[in-house]
């Protein structure tokens, strides 16, 4: 339970920075519509590697609940997180050509280099950015704007939380 | 139940995940008009298109079925127009009579048995074709063969009790008259083993006027008026310029044969007797001679 600890802070943290501060952060009508910086899906990209699915599809309900609660997304926040936890062991092969079920696998992502780090932060921050956008407008109304948001918000996501998941990372390897 | 168990011990992470997905996706899609309106529509145009698909499957499976009855069909209405046609030929006031009160099928000229090709070769100069249907279905020697959509394709040389052996226009032993279609003139068929798509055409009369395309009928006692053979390719008049030869394209793809139909001439073992009587009172005369 207790190694744990540093997982259940960081979440509780990106929650809390997420409802209240990058929901709730005005950047003004013509900005906010193109950039909506989301970075709580660090929390399950982050989660023990070690873990077995079942907990890490459990804990992603748990968090993207708690956000549908808070945030009044009825259901979306499951309906896009969820997916995020599933494949999460295939975004990680695809990204870091290593498989989390082979043995000892611990801290596995404290150990993989830094660009392969950020190419499965940033592909999966896209993937899920791209669902959640795609889910919302549930139109190809328009295309070109839904794309563009899902492209400049998974930037910005990825800035916001790059040095959460270098820190994140670094002290789990110490 | 153990390796259902096993089964769902393996896979109750999927299950839990669609699960709870399924749930969410209901949630988020009752919480607005919107939204439900959306997912409706796009849930309802997927279940078309995979019931859609589920349809085509199922047609694609039955069109087997599908089509024995269509040839059975086509059999069936092959001897209903060739009591027609009989009926038209010799029309008269007593004749029509007679006919309206029996419409046995012995009476008719030409009946038609549904036939499926078990199995065939093509590539040597000996070609057969086996059928599906022998003596118990009625078959018997010298039938003719022909596709459902009246296209020659051999005649019957030999029967087992399930299974029948027809020998195809593409043997170097067949032999068979045939016509320029629409006249009189006739030729003979031969195939020289070099193509499964073409036959030769010997013999036609130097009065007809072969054109490129015309159909070849066949000229048999075995098959009824109007089986097509082919359509000519080019002609020329042979080497003595006494008649014309000419390079057939088959009208048949005998790569590609499945349902055929079998026809009977009834009149035929009257014709072969009398063919017979002929032959051997010719025999004897020579012999006397």
């Amino acid at each position: 339970m207790i190694k744990h600890i540093p997982h259940i802070i960081l979440a509780i943290v990106l929650m809390l920075v997420q409802v209240f501060l990058l929901d709730n952060i005005d950047l003004g009508s013509s900005i906010s519509i193109w950039i909506r910086p989301m970075i709580f899906p660090i929390i399950v990209l982050l989660l023990p590697t070690e873990w077995s699915s079942i907990w890490v599809l459990i804990t992603s309900y748990i968090v993207a609940l708690t956000l549908d609660l808070l945030l009044g997304g009825s259901g979306l926040y499951v309906v896009t997180l969820l997916p995020l936890a599933i494949f999460r062991p295939a975004l990680i092969y695809m990204t870091t050509n290593r498989s989390i079920d082979s043995s000892d696998q611990s801290q596995l992502l404290a150990r993989i280099p830094l660009p392969q780090l950020m190419f499965y932060v940033a592909l999966s921050l896209l993937l899920y950015h791209a669902l959640f956008f795609i889910m919302e407008a549930l139109s190809w109304a328009n295309f070109f704007r839904t794309v563009a948001t899902i492209v400049l918000s998974t930037i910005a996501s990825l800035i916001i939380s790059w040095p959460v998941v270098r820190i994140f990372t670094s002290k789990l390897i110490a | 139940m153990h390796r259902l168990l096993e089964f769902i011990k393996r896979i109750y992470v999927v299950l839990l995940f669609l699960l709870l997905e399924g749930i969410a996706i209901w949630q988020y899609a009752t919480s607005t008009p919107y939204t439900e309106a959306k997912i409706l529509s796009r849930t309802t145009a997927m279940g078309g298109y995979f019931s859609q698909k589920i349809t085509n499957i199922d047609h694609f499976f039955s069109l087997s079925g599908e089509n024995d009855l269509l040839t059975r069909r086509i059999a069936e209405l092959e001897q209903t127009l060739e009591r027609e046609r009989e009926m038209l030929a010799d029309y008269s006031e007593e004749a029509w009579k007679k006919r309206m009160q029996s419409e046995e099928e012995d009476e008719l000229h030409y009946i038609y048995y549904p036939a499926r090709v078990a199995s065939m070769t093509i590539s040597r100069m000996r070609n057969y074709i086996i059928l599906d249907k022998g003596e118990r279905d009625g078959i018997k020697k010298n039938m003719g063969v022909i596709t459902p959509d009246k296209n020659l394709v051999g005649y019957i040389i030999s029967c087992s009790d399930r299974y029948s052996v027809a020998m195809p226009v593409i043997n170097t032993e067949f032999t068979m008259g045939g016509c320029l279609s629409m006249t009189n003139y006739t030729c003979s068929l031969r195939w020289n083993g070099s193509s499964p798509s073409h036959v030769d055409v010997i013999d036609i009369s130097t009065y007809a006027q072969p054109e490129e395309g015309m159909p070849i009928e066949a000229w048999s006692e075995r098959l009824p008026k109007g089986v097509i053979v082919g359509h000519i390719e080019k002609f020329e008049h042979n080497a003595a310029k006494t008649a014309y030869s000419a390079r057939l394209r088959l009208a048949v793809d005998m790569s590609a044969l499945d349902n055929v139909l079998i026809v009977e001439n009834t009149h035929y073992g009257e014709i072969e007797t009398l063919m017979d009587n002929i032959e051997s009172q010719t025999s004897s005369s020579n012999n006397s001679l």
